[in-house]
């Protein structure tokens, strides 16, 4: 076990480093850079534009700027934004990536707490009413845009009837303890319900599937002949199997948390990684574009790595040698 | 068994969201009492009675009742400021929008775009326009508590021209490079930055090398401490904490930057020491929202303010006007929205070498017959576009001053309503004839003759221009080749490394007028001169009005403005299509706003929310 964590590791290290290069290639090859907007104010002397991309290094061939990136960043050096005045990355990075982590989580949560038990239910009830009616939602659910959902939420929860807040992570500054603990909570429930809302359909229809597939095979028909009660054989045998494609997904959901959440964090402006990302892109600040990228690619590499992991913890068919 | 397990987990999940949204009820509750308590508040400084009223002398605009203490406010911006709250470096318009609060020039703009004072009371021009002297306010203090001096203008001009300023990324050197010794300053050869001289405490003296007639706009600089990065390399001044930091960055202004949650919320808090009076509001808070529920907050009372930099968009000015606590108030824009033909294009050298010289640029024959030009602006309905895409929150304009300038005047130009049978005939006229029976026009010798139009996407409104006017000059034959619209940062570097092959393109401006001198855009030598218009009466006429002594007299200068506007308007280089309505929107309630056509930011000390 511990050489094959060690093995996928050492693994990362020239993913991340293609990673990085095609990244870089790409960001490069868009037109334009970070001070191709600023060309709008004609009381910005244009000489200065030109003096700012070269203490910049935007002049500099492409190689020499990835080298000169890829040095910084094997000495823990994530540099400095170009489009905030020099604010290193992650001062930047820092400030957003706690709120972003808590909608992963909460989004996580509601997923799993919602997905899981409606899928089981349906699995149980096929064709039922229930079953019909949570399918039915599971399709809206994946048919909704983001956007979409999230400005609905907004003007019925938050305008129509008051009870959530639309915009934003706190309410007012200055607030803290348990009264902050709520607060927080209060503002991450609609982003974290529109975020959710596509990936619990998903995991409902997985679940279902899973289960009423597993539920035809052998060894439940045996388990059911050896006596064994109707919970037992769904808790100890069909769920533990059918949860192993769920954790598959897991793996991957947390990056596309981190990263899908642009949409979700823009109409709810909630200030995370996603809009930071955004702003950055459309902006060409390379090096906070890089800096999201190279830690995107490491939570998805790990996501993965834990997810096999608990293959073997699940199903004690999986080892690792 | 389990169906009760599941039950429970429904239930208990729904029994959290209820009671997170009584949380919410219990909130709101508390902020009805927090206003309360702000009422109670003012009634006790209506019993102090004599502060209320001396006060209420310098609240002159004051027309309904007595101004009161007390209350915040809170506004609105669309994007989160980028974190630079030193004058020095700030880049974006969400920090102006903080700056503006809390730090001062030393004159400000007026009703009628002119200078008054602000942090100088009082200035002199000596008789050859190379040198201003400022008298300072005296007893104005910097939000902590320091005092306000003559050294503090001397530092904020010296860093600008630091020789390490524009590498540590600065880019407001226009403010500086006319000043005398900045040369030698910016080349580090001395210490003594010579165009700034302190005479005393209050007085501050101006020195330019040549004479300057814009000396008003150029000492026009925010003023920025000096105490706070005294010993501090300049390269160390953007990350300092007093650049950053709530609570940390000290200016002049009526409110300071007290508490941030970054991304989300700027708290101003008032500053009780501020030389022209205590502000009435405790503190102005900005949130920064989504635009799509902007007209919803503003609705429930969230948000009592929404003004620059974006303002309301056209397409909800209707729905917001119509809130009954919501006074909305517009001003048109400074900047404008245009198509700019190309007349030339640099060569691939000049292109590459940076080099802007007029003698090797290579004529767009194209466009170069004044009929084809004005042929093209009579085509196009730009009425048609600010009725139907700007709701009518807009104006057409024939030449690049704004309404509120002085150097406007609607009978100097030559105007062009929507026409297209007069741009038939001038196209004919051209020799500009259909001779193949395509319904498109050829040009004079019967070559193909067609037009390229680029435009960038990111300006909604400008974006949906585009095919319309391919459209409408589609109409009168001429045959337009719409492109695939670029992302705005490459379509503006496109514009101006412009060895390719652009006929017309869409742009635009935005411009604060701090004075109407048209030479950054419009001298055939500037840079920022897109359209490569190399006319020599539009450039003697721009030299001719910022040149003494003549041009000493603004009446003088206006009629300058008026001959190089009509000649503008005649030589159409290129259309102006419109320049859309600053529209401000602000809770009925607060006082004392100054609608001027800068803005309504002026004297927010003055502020005060009605009972």
């Amino acid at each position: 076990m511990h050489k094959y964590i060690i093995r996928r590791v050492l693994q990362f290290i020239p993913m991340l480093f293609l990673v990085t290069v095609l990244v870089f290639g790409l960001a490069k090859a868009a037109p334009g850079d970070v001070l191709s907007g600023e060309m709008l104010d004609p009381n910005i002397p244009h000489e200065v534009l030109e003096q700012r991309r070269e203490a910049l290094g935007l002049n500099d061939p492409i190689h020499i700027q990835y080298w000169n990136w890829l040095s910084a960043v094997a000495q823990g050096d994530l540099g400095t934004s170009m489009q905030y005045a020099n604010r290193p990355v992650m001062d930047l990075i820092q400030a957003r990536v706690m709120n972003t982590v808590y909608l992963a989580i909460f989004s996580l949560v509601v997923t799993l707490a919602v997905a899981i038990p409606i899928g089981i239910y349906s699995a149980q009830r096929k064709y039922s009413l229930f079953d019909y009616g949570a399918t039915t939602f599971a399709f809206l659910g994946l048919a909704t845009p983001n956007f979409f959902a999230g400005l609905l939420a907004i003007w019925l929860l938050s305008f129509q009837f008051g009870w959530f807040p639309a915009q934003g992570t706190t309410s007012a500054v200055g607030l803290s303890g348990f009264e902050l603990f709520v607060d927080k909570l209060r503002h991450l429930v609609l982003p974290g319900f529109t975020l959710g809302l596509a990936s619990t359909a998903v995991y409902m229809r997985y679940m279902r599937t899973e289960i009423l597939e597993i539920k035809g095979s052998d060894f439940i028909r045996t388990a059911h002949a050896k006596g064994l009660t109707k919970n037992s054989v769904l808790y100890k045998h069909t769920l533990r199997n059918a949860l192993i494609p769920i954790i598959t997904l897991l793996g991957f959901e947390f990056g596309f948390l981190l990263s899908g959440a642009v949409i979700t964090e823009a109409v709810f402006n909630y200030p995370g990684i996603g809009t930071l990302f955004l702003n950055s892109i459309s902006n060409r600040d390379y090096p906070v574009i890089m800096a999201i990228n190279l830690i995107l690619a490491v939570t998805i590499l790990l996501g993965n790595l834990l997810a096999d992991i608990f293959y073997a913890v699940v199903d004690p068919r999986i080892r690792y040698d | 068994m389990k169906f009760s397990k599941f039950w429970l987990m429904l239930i208990l999940s729904l029994s959290l969201v209820f009671v997170l949204a009584a949380c919410g009820d219990d909130e709101e509750a508390s902020g009805d009492t927090e206003e309360d308590d702000t009422a109670t508040e003012d009634d006790a400084t209506e019993d102090d009675g004599e502060d209320a009223t001396e006060e209420d002398d310098d609240a002159e605009e004051g027309d309904s009742g007595e101004a009161q203490q007390g209350g915040t406010i809170t506004a609105g911006m669309y994007s989160a400021p980028g974190h630079q709250f030193n004058p020095l470096f700030y880049s974006d318009a969400y920090e102006a929008n903080i700056l503006s609060f809390t730090h001062e020039s030393l004159v400000q703009l007026n009703e009628e775009l002119e200078y008054e004072p602000s942090l100088a009371h009082d200035w002199e021009i000596n008789d050859d326009f190379t040198t201003i002297t400022f008298h300072l306010n005296e007893g104005v203090k910097w939000h902590d508590g320091e005092d306000f001096t003559a050294d503090d203008v001397y530092f904020t001009y010296a860093t600008i021209a630091d020789p390490d300023y524009v590498a540590t990324g600065g880019v407001r050197t226009n403010y500086v490079v006319g000043l005398k010794g900045y040369e030698e300053y910016v080349n580090g050869e001395t210490d003594v930055f010579e165009g700034v001289e302190v005479i005393d405490d209050h007085t501050v003296a101006f020195h330019y090398e040549e004479e300057n007639i814009k000396m008003l706009f150029d000492t026009s600089f925010i003023i920025v401490p000096a105490h706070p990065f005294e010993g501090m390399e300049i390269s160390e001044i953007p990350d300092s904490s007093a650049s950053r930091d709530a609570g940390e960055v000290v200016g002049t202004g009526p409110y300071h930057l007290s508490d941030m949650i970054e991304g989300e919320q700027y708290v101003l808090t008032a500053f009780e020491d501020y030389w022209q009076g205590t502000p009435y509001l405790d503190g102005i808070t900005w949130r920064v929202i989504q635009q799509s529920v902007m007209p919803g907050l503003l609705e429930s009372g969230e948000l009592d303010m929404i003004a620059e930099p974006n303002g309301v968009p056209a397409s909800d000015f209707e729905r917001v006007d119509g809130l009954e606590n919501i006074t909305t108030f517009e001003t048109q824009d400074f900047g404008y929205q245009y198509m700019g033909f190309k007349f030339h294009h640099r060569t691939t050298e000049d292109v590459e070498s940076g080099t802007i010289n007029p003698d090797n640029w290579v004529e767009n024959e194209k466009l170069s017959d004044v009929r084809v030009r004005q042929a093209i602006v009579s085509a196009i309905n730009r009425q048609g576009i600010v009725d139907g895409l700007l709701y009518g929150l807009g104006s057409v304009m024939e030449a690049p001053f704004p309404e509120a300038s002085w150097a406007y005047d609607p009978d100097a130009v030559t105007e062009y309503p929507y026409d297209p049978d007069r741009a038939n005939e001038l196209l004919d006229e051209a020799g500009y004839v259909d001779v193949t029976g395509d319904g498109m026009r050829e040009d004079p010798d019967g070559n193909e003759w067609v037009l390229n139009l680029d435009y960038p996407t990111g300006n909604e409104v400008r974006e949906r221009t585009a095919p319309i006017i391919a459209d409408e000059l589609g109409e009168v034959g001429i045959n337009v080749n719409l492109r695939q619209p670029r992302e705005a940062g490459p379509h503006f570097d496109a514009i101006e490394q412009d060895n390719n092959d652009f006929d017309l393109y869409l742009a635009g401006w935005s411009l604060a007028v701090g004075d109407p001198d048209p030479a950054g855009i419009w001298q055939s030598t500037a840079a920022y001169n897109y359209t490569r218009w190399n006319d020599e009466t539009s450039d003697e006429l721009i030299r001719k009005a910022v040149t003494a002594p003549d041009a000493f007299e603004q009446d003088y200068r206006a009629e300058v403005y008026n001959d190089w506007a009509a000649h503008v308007s005649e030589e159409v280089p290129m259309v102006f299509l419109y320049s859309a309505d600053n529209i401000y929107a602000y809770n009925s309630a607060l006082q004392n706003v100054k609608e001027l056509p800068a803005g309504i930011y002026q004297d927010s000390h003055l502020w005060y929310l009605a009972q």
